[in-house]
């Protein structure tokens, strides 16, 4: 063996992995963003726009519920200056996460602040919920484990308002050079948000108070439904996430009040196996509509923003509704 | 009576019920045929492994099919045959005791099968059904297929009834017979195969070999002879599912669970029958 020319290797390799340092070091200082899903993404790029270096950790159409980070995805996390969750337990793999990369300091939860519904579980919280009592499906779901705060709040654009605010905010105290910048980007996205719910709202007034029913794959439409003025009748999974299973009884119930209410259509998200929702929609007669509730639709897709994506769902859920 | 009645009746007014009803008599009779050669024959934890090593199979199938049940159903079966046939090489090949082979064989594939999922990262590949089974979301199709399958491992088993009888209770008989061995057994490794493609979304993965070994062994408490013992295994099977079924409608308690839970009680209950019948002899 030659150790010189060992030696050389050694010092060669070394000089490269400093010049690599050193051109990291571009004055060109962006700051270094993780997004988990890919609906808080788009809104942390509408709002740090060309000086956040953005990576979304979940791939269109991953479930947020029940997606693993890989080590790659730990790494991007580690090194990100902030990382912005939906938070409200949203994301299970976080805690777990946050342990693995050693503290929380850089996590932003976008939701802080949110004003939270309880997830329905036996709709009690709903006025509307007495009708549900002879159907007995209540008491299983409230013992389910994620009982609590509903995390599904982008499906009611006054909620992305506040995200907004915590976006500006984490923003502007990483890079206060630019707070203004932020600050002014998430005001006039906070416009579009105006407008996107006139919008909504206007689309559904067209809905007659005895169509305002959903039927969904999973509670993904809690705001949504409140903020809107619509019921949910039930979901194909028990509960706000999609790692629970329907019982035989619970199945049964669910296809009795789609038949008993008259349910026209059922909503299953891009994210979930719509595989029960087909046979419950083949067994009572009713349509089976996709919506986009936890992921965006690819760049060419009809839901590649977050705009786009409740302009799709309203204008689905009207015409399914109709 | 006619509160019993309409108890009986209820959950069949609904047609996921009609569906998974069927479907758990369809598995489980097939299981608890192909079941009791693995019990005569001691290869539990072959089944047991077999299971697991579709995996990879049901991970390609989503992928190319977008998961259509038919699609996962094909690539699954590919797997199993492969796997089972695989083992049989590895322990042939290489002088290693046959469940050496199978520990390497299942491990392996099992871990390709992650591997491949871990790469997908979006809901088509649902390893919780794949796991678990979802015996609720059987379509009328999925019933065609399992019916379709379970007749050709019924037939295949009526046609070479005596071979493999022979075959699992006098290898000596069947060496001086000129049986073809190692074909007869590659046969059996595949009726195997397609009993736990079948029963994957009955009960899944994790609860198979309860499916494949328990009936047949509770039938075997009760009898030595070979067509007694089958066909009371399938019936044990069949009526496993109906009541399992009948408890996750009116307990509310996961199906597949329900019926492997049945099964292991009406083993327990034959056991401690013939239990207290011979110390009552004695
Ligand atoms: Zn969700």
């Amino acid at each position: 063996m030659d150790f010189r020319k060992i030696g050389l290797m050694i010092f060669g390799f070394a000089a490269f992995l400093l010049s690599a340092c050193a051109a990291q070091d571009e004055p060109s200082w962006k700051i270094g963003v993780v997004a988990t899903t890919n609906i808080v993404g788009d809104v942390v790029a509408q709002i740090g726009g060309e000086h956040v270096e953005l990576t979304v950790m979940l791939p269109v159409d991953a479930d947020p519920h029940s997606f693993q980070p890989t080590p790659q995805d730990l790494v991007a996390v580690e090194n990100a200056d902030i990382v912005f969750v939906n938070g409200l337990d949203l994301e299970e793999f976080l805690a777990e996460m946050v342990e693995n990369v050693g503290g929380e300091d850089n996590i932003v939860s976008v939701s802080e602040e949110v004003a939270t519904i309880e997830f329905s579980g036996g709709h009690d919280d709903h006025e509307e919920g007495e009708e549900h009592d002879d159907h007995e499906e209540g008491e299983e779901h409230e013992e389910h484990e994620h009982s609590g705060a509903d995390p599904h709040v982008w499906m009611d654009p006054n909620n992305v308002k506040i995200w907004t605010d915590n976006i500006a905010t984490a923003l502007s105290t990483s890079d206060p050079d630019n707070a203004a910048t932020y600050v002014a980007n998430a005001e006039a996205y906070n416009l579009e948000l105006d407008e996107l719910d006139e919008w909504a709202q206007s689309e559904l007034a067209q809905l007659a108070s005895e169509n305002r029913v959903l039927v969904t794959d999973h509670e993904a439409l809690g705001y949504f439904a409140e903020h809107y003025g619509f019921e949910i009748i039930g979901t194909i999974l028990p509960g706000s996430s999609t790692l629970a299973e329907p019982s035989a009884s619970e199945l049964a119930a669910l296809e009795d009040l789609v038949v008993d209410f008259g349910v026209p259509a059922i909503f299953v998200g891009t994210t979930v196996n719509p595989n029960l929702a087909q046979r419950v929609a083949d067994d009572t007669g009713v349509q089976l509509v996709p919506l986009y509730t936890g992921s965006l639709s690819d760049a060419d897709g009809p839901a590649a923003t977050y705009l786009e994506m409740m302009r799709y769902n309203v204008g689905a859920i009207v015409e399914a509704l109709q | 009576m006619p509160e019993f009645l309409s108890w009986l009746v209820e959950p069949l007014t609904y047609s996921f019920m009609q569906r998974s009803l069927l479907a758990a008599v369809l598995v489980g009779i097939v299981c608890a045929l192909v079941g009791t050669y693995i019990v005569l024959r001691g290869m539990a934890f072959f089944g047991d492994a077999l299971a697991h090593a579709i995996l990879p199979g049901v991970a390609a199938g989503y992928l190319v099919g977008g998961g259509t049940y038919l699609t996962v159903f094909w690539w699954a079966l590919g797997a199993a045959v492969l796997a089972s046939l695989g083992i049989g090489a590895v322990s042939r090949g290489t002088r290693l005791r046959e469940d050496t082979a199978i520990g390497i064989i299942f491990a392996g594939t099992f871990a390709l099968g992650i591997a491949m999922i871990s790469s997908i990262r979006s809901y088509a590949v649902d390893l919780s059904h794949f796991l678990f089974g979802n015996v609720l979301g059987v379509s009328n199709s999925d019933l065609l297929l399992t019916a379709g399958f379970g007749l050709l491992v019924i037939v295949v088993i009526v046609a070479f009834y005596k071979e493999f009888m022979v075959l699992s209770f006098d290898p000596v008989l069947a060496a001086t017979l000129r049986l073809p061995r190692r074909w007869l057994e590659n046969l059996l490794l595949v009726l195997i195969a397609i009993a736990i493609v079948v029963a994957l979304q009955t009960v899944g993965v994790a609860l198979m070999v309860a499916m494949l070994v328990t009936p047949a062994a509770t039938a075997f408490l009760l009898t030595k002879r070979l067509p007694r013992m089958m066909t009371l295994a399938a019936l044990i099977a069949a009526l496993s599912g109906i009541i399992g079924l009948y408890l996750s409608f009116y307990i509310g308690i996961a199906s597949g669970a329900a019926i492997v839970l049945t099964c292991t009680a009406i083993f327990l209950l034959v056991w401690l029958g013939q239990t207290l019948k011979t110390n009552s002899q004695n």
